[in-house]
């Protein structure tokens, strides 16, 4: 086929709470907005907290555990892996402690003090579940799942699957700033994607920080800022130390992830906000496979950047 | 003048508090707390002390006043048990010494008598919007309040309290929505505005708001507000005010609008009109308040706002193919953005916490009785163009406000 017989298809919606955007280029309108609803639909009906009647919802509130769909089992077997990759950084049992801190479906007033930290760390670890067949296993009736961190960057993999499974070769697919990429433009130009930059306050449009073009890959950033409750005049991070069991204290600001599917990209990326900034670039040199950016703050309170040597070499100058 | 001008996050503050030692309350009480006397006990009066209720460790409700005792008996029935001193007149209110600062939620034409009462009575007052019925009422209440500066003064304009408010006028002095030309507020109904009248002779008592001798209508009763925010986000006045509107749906008797539209002519650091507007035949707006600028545009209700970047700025993200960010914006369906997060209280929440603040730390209060003037004189002057068909301009002598 000629190139100029690509045309350009967009698909907008609204989707987990945010929004989702599709582009793809192909000879006619292969996926239709009907398709990517209904995908997205069921995602939700699976790992949605805020979904009443989601199979998420039914395993927190269960004693033993339940039998989960496919792409909740996917998730909790990447979820654990990834558990046990970062030493426990990286946690979905997370989840009573995030509640605690009222970064979940239900607002607190009050912080919790360091008895009640503790009592909740009982209920947290990777140990505390376990995937048999299709049966989701607890330790005990308090541990509670949550899939937030990880679940939007499958969402990405899951509309490139559609695209893919409808023969289209060239697309970004996007939800929630989430990104999954193949191919290029009918010119033959790379894809470009562009990191939102940092500003002191969160909602100023303002110019993008950088811009990269990382091929047949999958692009997610975490953020230490945009969800945040004030205490005491203080800051906290939503998101939450599983091992301590207190929001993360780190000098990251945000890390975006480069890697070849959403899940592992978006596993990762809240995980690399805990880890902090030196601890990450020494992980992924160690572990390859992955590509980071990271916007962090320096001990004199000034803002800084640093990628590793891969990611420096997809930024578009 | 503004004594702050940054957000604070009201939603986690700590209850503690120190008391003044320099004794603004001589006598022995609970510590810390603040007895209230409320004068007028309308359906204001009575929401005023529902959130004061929700307030146990800063206010406490001692005396109730009112001229009709039938709100005395619902205000009684609404809050059995509490203990009220009750009164009929608001002079025998006064003289209770166990009353540290006064509500006044009374029609807007006694809302100067009874003020420079509870300031003589060396009270201190919280005086509902708008705060005088003309302008010379206006200009007397700021001689009066300066030479008594021990007594803080809070007028009622409570929505710019909420931390929304806070952050808009933040955002406006930071430049994000660039220069600002255009606001738009709006606040409609489709309703006669009236409040059932047990017996007829009550009518003017009750449906106060529709009398000229009592009340400055729709402009006084709900575009006051958001004159006021501008007043106070832009740390301005208008220079020139034009009016228009009738008695176009409801004739029944009423003599205030029931359909108005106000134009105000500001200039300074950003040159504006502001166009404000309220009917009583078409509720689809609603509350409406929209601020325009070359960058962009906010998009107010009472409890959450949106901010929508005009859309050239977001051209330089639409030369790539998508945008991965920490900030995560979520962009609505219209291309907005949330403010705050979440929706914020009832602005009169916010504000009897900052009425707490500024009476035991003896601080002014950000919607005190000079920004209070400033909007009751553009109230005014805006009905005076309504109601006798002319431009009215800005005066040297409101200067003082």
């Amino acid at each position: 086929m000629h190139p100029g017989d690509l045309k350009r298809f967009e698909i907008n919606g609204y989707a987990q709470g945010t929004t989702y955007k599709v582009t793809y280029y192909a000879a006619d309108s292969l996926v239709t907005q009907s398709q990517t609803d209904s995908l997205l639909a069921a995602i939700d009906s699976s790992v949605s907290l805020y979904r009443p009647a989601s199979l998420i919802l039914k395993f927190n509130h269960s004693e033993k555990g339940i039998s989960v769909d496919h792409h909740f089992a996917v998730l909790v077997k990447k979820a654990l892996e990834i558990n046990r990759e970062t030493g426990g950084l990286v946690d979905i049992t997370v989840k009573p402690l995030v509640d605690a801190w009222g970064f979940g479906a239900n607002k607190t007033t009050a912080f919790p003090d360091s008895a009640k930290v503790k009592a909740i760390l009982k209920h947290v670890g990777g140990n505390k579940i376990r995937l048999k067949g299709e049966f989701l296993y607890k330790s005990d009736p308090q541990v509670q799942i949550d899939l937030n961190g990880i679940a939007q960057g499958y969402t990405a993999d899951l509309l490139a699957g559609l695209l893919d499974k409808n023969g289209i070769q060239n697309y970004v697919a996007e939800i929630g700033g989430e990104l999954r990429i193949k191919g290029h433009k009918p010119d033959g130009e790379p894809f470009r994607i562009g990191i939102e930059a940092i500003d002191d306050n969160d909602i100023h449009p303002s110019p993008l920080q950088m811009v990269i073009a990382p091929g047949n890959a999958a692009v997610t950033t975490s953020g230490n800022y945009r969800k945040h409750l004030q205490a005491n005049g203080r800051q906290i991070s939503h998101i939450i130390d599983p091992k301590t069991g207190y929001p993360s204290q780190t000098d990251v600001i945000s890390v975006t992830v480069v890697a070849k599917d959403g899940i592992t990209a978006d596993g990762f990326d809240n995980g690399f906000v805990t880890m902090g900034m030196r601890q990450t670039l020494d992980f992924i040199a160690k572990r390859g496979n992955l590509a980071a950016y990271i916007i962090y703050k320096k001990p004199n309170g000034s803002i800084a950047d640093t990628a590793t040597s891969n990611f420096k070499a997809i930024e578009v100058k | 003048m503004e004594r702050r001008t940054f957000v604070k996050s009201a939603g986690l503050l700590a209850g503690a508090s120190v008391l003044n030692p320099s004794g603004i309350f001589a006598e022995a009480k609970p510590a810390g707390i603040v007895r209230i006397g409320v004068i007028g006990c309308g359906d204001r009066g009575k929401g005023i002390i529902q959130v004061l209720n929700q307030l146990p460790d800063k206010f406490k409700v001692v005396a109730i006043c009112d001229v009709l005792e039938f709100r005395i008996t619902e205000t009684r029935q609404q809050n059995k048990d509490a203990k009220f001193a009750v009164y009929a007149d608001h002079r025998g209110l006064l003289d209770n010494k166990d009353v540290d600062a006064v509500v006044i939620s009374v029609p807007l034409n006694m809302h100067y008598t009874i003020a420079v009462d509870v300031l003589n009575a060396g009270k201190h007052l919280y005086l509902e919007k708008t705060m005088t019925y003309n302008i010379p009422q206006a200009l007397q209440l700021v001689k009066l309040v300066k030479s008594k500066p021990k007594q803080v003064v809070q007028v009622g304009h409570q929505y710019r309290y909420s931390p929304l408010y806070y952050r808009v006028k933040e955002m406006i002095n930071k430049g994000y929505l660039g220069d600002i030309t255009q606001i738009d507020c709006r606040w409609d109904r489709n309703g006669n505005w009236r409040r059932p009248v047990p017996s007829p002779e009550l009518e003017r008592q009750i449906n106060w708001r529709m009398y000229k001798q009592y009340s400055g209508g729709l402009m006084a009763e709900l575009l006051s507000h958001q004159v006021d925010f501008i007043n106070w986000a832009f740390e301005t006045h208008p220079q020139q005010m034009f009016a228009t509107g009738g008695i176009d749906t409801y004739k029944d008797g009423r003599e205030t609008y029931d359909n108005v539209q106000v134009m105000f002519r500001y200039e300074g650091l950003h040159s504006m009109v502001g166009n404000f507007g309220a009917t009583c035949a078409n509720a689809h707006d609603g509350y409406l308040f929209k601020i325009k600028g070359t960058l962009g545009t906010i998009s107010l209700l009472t409890d959450e706002g949106k901010f929508y970047p005009e859309k050239r700025l977001l051209a330089d993200k639409g030369l790539v193919d998508g945008v991965t960010g920490a900030t995560r914006i979520v962009w609505n369906k219209e291309g907005g953005s949330p403010i705050l997060p979440e929706k914020t209280k009832d602005g009169t929440w916010y504000a009897f916490n900052e009425f707490y603040k500024s009476v035991v730390n003896g601080t002014l209060p950000d919607s005190n009785v000079f920004t209070g003037a400033r909007t009751a004189i553009c109230v005014h002057s805006a009905n005076a163009a309504l109601y006798g068909k002319m431009p009215m301009a800005w005066k040297p002598e409101y200067n003082v406000v």
